[in-house]
């Protein structure tokens, strides 16, 4: 399960730039399909890598279904080398993107965002509009049934 | 795009989808505010988490 309000009180409370994408962004917009994960797209400046470093240390985020053994290292290096994590923590999965296919990385996205306060946090979550548009763009068969939801949403949000 | 060219457009795949869309569960869920739907999602993982324990309990794994 996850934690929301930790993973969120975390994020915000180092002051880290994030958007809330993927299977929680559906949920805030009215989705009722399960997720279990909260995907977020994080700017990739190395001040926010260091704070996202500092932020989910204290919650041991390690590689979702990797050995236990494996030399990984949480670090702003790391972070920098890489792009997309799908890490595993106390506080429960977390996809750290750099990038989303079809909508690229933070700043592409900040434009496309809206703000909603969750658990006393205020925070950014990708648009419906633009979060159906970049669910197309992923063309995943186990996205098709949200996709019908989501645009029944939006077509009753423009009626 | 003129009509003919339209019609040569590969199917949507979500087609296959928008029957069974619950548009009466998507109306509840509007009603509620975003933190509550949250709210409803974690429970939904809680209950998740518990059949997926009693699945394997059942097992034996």
């Amino acid at each position: 399960m996850i934690d929301f309000p930790g993973l969120l009180r975390a994020l915000s409370d180092a002051g880290i730039r994030f958007i809330i994408v993927g299977g929680a962004a559906a949920t805030a917009h009215g989705s009722t399909r399960l997720t279990q994960d909260l995907d977020v797209v994080y700017a990739r400046d190395r001040d926010n890598l260091e704070r996202l470093v500092r932020a989910l240390t204290p919650h041991e985020p390690y590689l979702r279904g990797a050995p236990p053994d494996l030399p990984f290292r949480f670090d702003a290096e790391t972070l920098e080398r890489g792009l997309n994590f799908t890490l595993t923590s106390k506080l429960g999965d977390i996809d750290l993107l750099g990038e989303i296919i079809g909508g690229g990385g933070y700043d592409d996205l900040a434009t496309h965002t809206i703000e909603i306060e969750l658990f006393g946090v205020r925070c950014r979550c990708l648009g419906l509009r633009k979060l159906i548009e970049v669910k197309r763009a992923a063309g995943r068969p186990k996205d098709l049934e949200v996709l019908a939801e989501l645009e029944a949403i939006l077509e009753r949000e423009e009626s | 795009m003129n009509r003919s060219n339209r019609s040569k457009d590969p199917p949507d795949p979500v087609d296959a989808y928008r029957e069974g869309v619950d548009r009466s569960l998507i109306e509840k869920n509007l009603e509620l505010s975003v933190e509550e739907r949250f709210l409803q999602l974690m429970e939904l993982q809680r209950f998740a988490a518990e059949l997926r324990r009693a699945g394997e309990r059942a097992r034996g794994t």
